[in-house]
């Protein structure tokens, strides 16, 4: 390659001279990076996040609530038969009472600590009250320990402050309750809840979320063997694959039907609950991709118009250099060269900006720190949104006859 | 050094076709100091546009310095131009935000030569025409004369064999201007070959050999005619 054809002195020298237009577009290019890369930043955070797999199957189960209201209504004997009855319906894989559902944004949240005792450290975690058909309705993993058997399950009334003697932890709470050791320490050892409650934990599971999305603990969840005695329940169906949607109303009316004093209501499948608890991260990933790309496509036509403009101002200029020997190429690289330089300014301040808003967001807003890619990764794309922006004016200013250096208009 | 055969040029437009050059025949010999005269619109410029390879033409054949460069493609016009012509404009044409220095320097980056040898050709051509000490001006720093000489010396950096130049008085005061007439002719007499195109009759006067152009054809070409001899054509 001959250097000498790469203009990049006399070119920046002339933009120095005449810097206003070009100033503005590095400035443009600069703003647009720096909410560019960091909408990116967080939309790919989000979509992550929204990504993460609750560790249930989600695809083939459904929840509802029932409520009892009639005087003589008994919660025990129609849970009992409720469980009976959907857990014999065809189609339906398992089926337990619940008191909360993973992400659906309302559970209940207990602390854990190693050591009996008041104002030790502890460990905040979801708690879930299943039976012994949990794991298997949930579709979770025990990867250590056993599953709980009919004799754990106690009913849990109203108020009552107690906890049953066993619990099942999670993986990741296992690791926060005993950092120094490896996750299998958990198993048999005594945990406490509401700072003195002993509970031996008799299983460990892979995985299970919480019912709050955006807690920093997703994965902090205790499992336990209780029933509740409560006028209103939930429960909880898995269905077998592919017949969700058909056994959904079939369930409901069944459940109706047969008890009079109580109402069927709420009834809901995860994936719509899923959904509905990241309908806002779903939303902020679409306003900011709008931004993004409506930003891109400002800055492109302002180079573009810049461009444009600089080439109908220099149509003499260019015939000129045309008459001393410009080939057309010559004339597409100069424009292509000039955006470059311009370009260069933009994502260099671009950069700085970007990393400035982002110490900004992390300190505001607690987001995490630029992963060191993105500002490289922006450069280029305004690099070459700038690039394909100028080709066209640069091409016309090609087509300028280099007879123009002699018309005296 | 120039040979133009039967060359047409017609300019057309949906209404109109206008036929600037017919039949054009000139031969201008190496060496040759070429004044080109004759009335607005009759294709003085078209002449030089297609003596310069700016333009295309329709007809007839033109070589130059023994190339037949009729049906060139515009990427080999262009590097002709760049080696082996010369050109000198009315207004100068200097690009206003680059300093002299770089201006010469234009043409030399498309020649495709070093940075020492670029440099070289720069301050001797600058030198040539005066300017060695105002290397880092701006053309808007300079007169019309000065502007005009940096011109030549841009024309010149590339040792041309052939300069054209059209009107190049056309925008200076008569001592500006018969300055420049001296520093062409003073390139002449290195042995480069001029064809100069101008309204002036009393400039057109001063160069060896006077053409006059009359609706598109060459109407007296010959050893240099008088102010009236052209006028009585």
């Amino acid at each position: 390659m001959n250097s000498s054809k790469w203009e990049i002195g006399p070119i920046f020298r002339a933009l120095m001279r005449n810097k206003v237009g070009a100033v503005l577009i590095a400035i443009q290019i600069a703003v647009t990076m720096t909410i560019v890369v960091n909408s990116i930043f967080i939309i790919l955070e989000r979509a992550e996040l929204m990504k993460r797999d609750s560790g249930i199957d989600e695809a083939n189960s459904f929840y509802l609530t029932t409520t009892g209201f009639a005087t003589d209504f008994n919660a025990q004997s129609t849970t009992t038969e409720d469980l009976e009855a959907i857990r014999n319906t065809p189609g339906v894989l398992d089926a337990i009472q619940i008191n909360a559902i993973p992400t659906s944004g309302s559970g209940w949240s207990m602390s854990f600590q190693t050591e009996a005792g008041e104002g030790l450290e502890d460990e905040g975690a979801a708690v879930y009250m299943i039976d012994e058909n949990g794991l298997n309705t949930l579709d979770i993993e025990l990867i250590a320990g056993e599953n709980f058997t009919p004799s754990d399950i106690r009913w849990r009334a109203p108020g009552s402050p107690d906890w049953p003697e066993t619990v099942i932890i999670t993986k990741a709470l296992s690791e926060s309750l005993f950092p120094d050791e490896n996750w299998q320490f958990a198993l048999g050892k005594t945990i406490f809840i509401s700072s003195n409650q002993p509970m031996i934990v008799k299983g460990i599971v892979d995985k299970i979320q919480a019912p709050w999305v955006g807690w920093s603990d997703l994965e902090h969840t205790v499992l336990v063997p209780e029933k509740t005695l409560f006028n209103s329940n939930r429960y909880f169906i898995r269905a077998e694959p592919g017949q969700r949607d058909a056994i959904m109303p079939e369930i409901e009316e069944m459940l109706a039907s047969s008890n009079k004093g109580r109402i069927i209501r709420g009834m809901r499948t995860v994936e719509e609950t899923r959904e509905r608890s990241y309908r806002s991260d779903a939303a902020m990933i679409k306003i900011l991709s709008t931004v993004m790309v409506i930003l891109t496509i400002v800055t492109g036509l302002g180079i573009v118009g810049l461009a444009s403009f600089s080439v109908n101002r220099r149509k003499k200029q260019i015939g000129t250099r045309r008459a001393l020997g410009a080939s057309q190429s010559a004339i597409v690289r100069y424009f292509m060269l000039e955006n470059f330089l311009i370009s260069t300014v933009g994502v260099v301040l671009g950069a700085g900006l970007t990393i400035g808003l982002n110490v900004l967001l992390v300190n505001m807003f607690s987001l995490p720190a630029l992963d060191w890619y993105f500002v490289p990764a922006g450069m280029l794309v305004l690099w070459l949104v700038g690039q394909i922006a100028v080709f066209g004016p640069a091409k016309k200013a090609a087509n300028i006859p280099p007879a123009m250096a002699t018309r005296t208009v | 050094m120039l040979k133009m055969t039967d060359v047409k040029k017609v300019f057309r437009t949906e209404l109109v076709e206008t036929h600037a050059l017919r039949d054009f025949n000139l031969q201008v010999n190496e060496g040759d100091f070429v004044a080109v005269t004759g009335p607005s619109g009759s294709g003085k410029t078209t002449f030089l546009n297609i003596a310069g390879l700016l333009e295309t033409f329709e007809g007839g054949q033109y070589e130059l310095d023994g190339q037949d460069v009729s049906n060139l493609n515009d990427k080999a016009r262009s590097q002709l131009r760049n080696e082996k012509i010369g050109f000198i404009f009315q207004s100068f044409n200097l690009i206003p935000d680059l300093n002299l220095f770089d201006n010469v320097d234009v043409p030399l980056r498309y020649r495709g030569f070093n940075s020492a040898e670029r440099k070289k050709r720069i301050e001797e051509s600058l030198e040539m025409v005066g300017l060695a000490n105002r290397m880092k001006h701006l053309p808007s720093q300079l007169s019309g004369g000065q502007q005009q000489r940096a011109a030549i010396a841009r024309a010149l950096a590339g040792q041309p064999r052939f300069l054209l130049a059209d009107e190049p008085t056309g925008n200076l005061d008569t001592k500006m201007a018969l300055s420049v007439l001296e520093l062409l002719k003073t390139i002449n007499d290195f042995g480069t070959t001029i064809v100069m195109v101008t309204h002036d009759q009393h400039l057109a006067e001063q160069a060896k050999r006077n053409i006059y152009v009359r609706d598109g054809k060459v109407s007296e070409s010959g050893e240099v005619v008088s102010l009236e001899n052209a006028v009585n054509a």
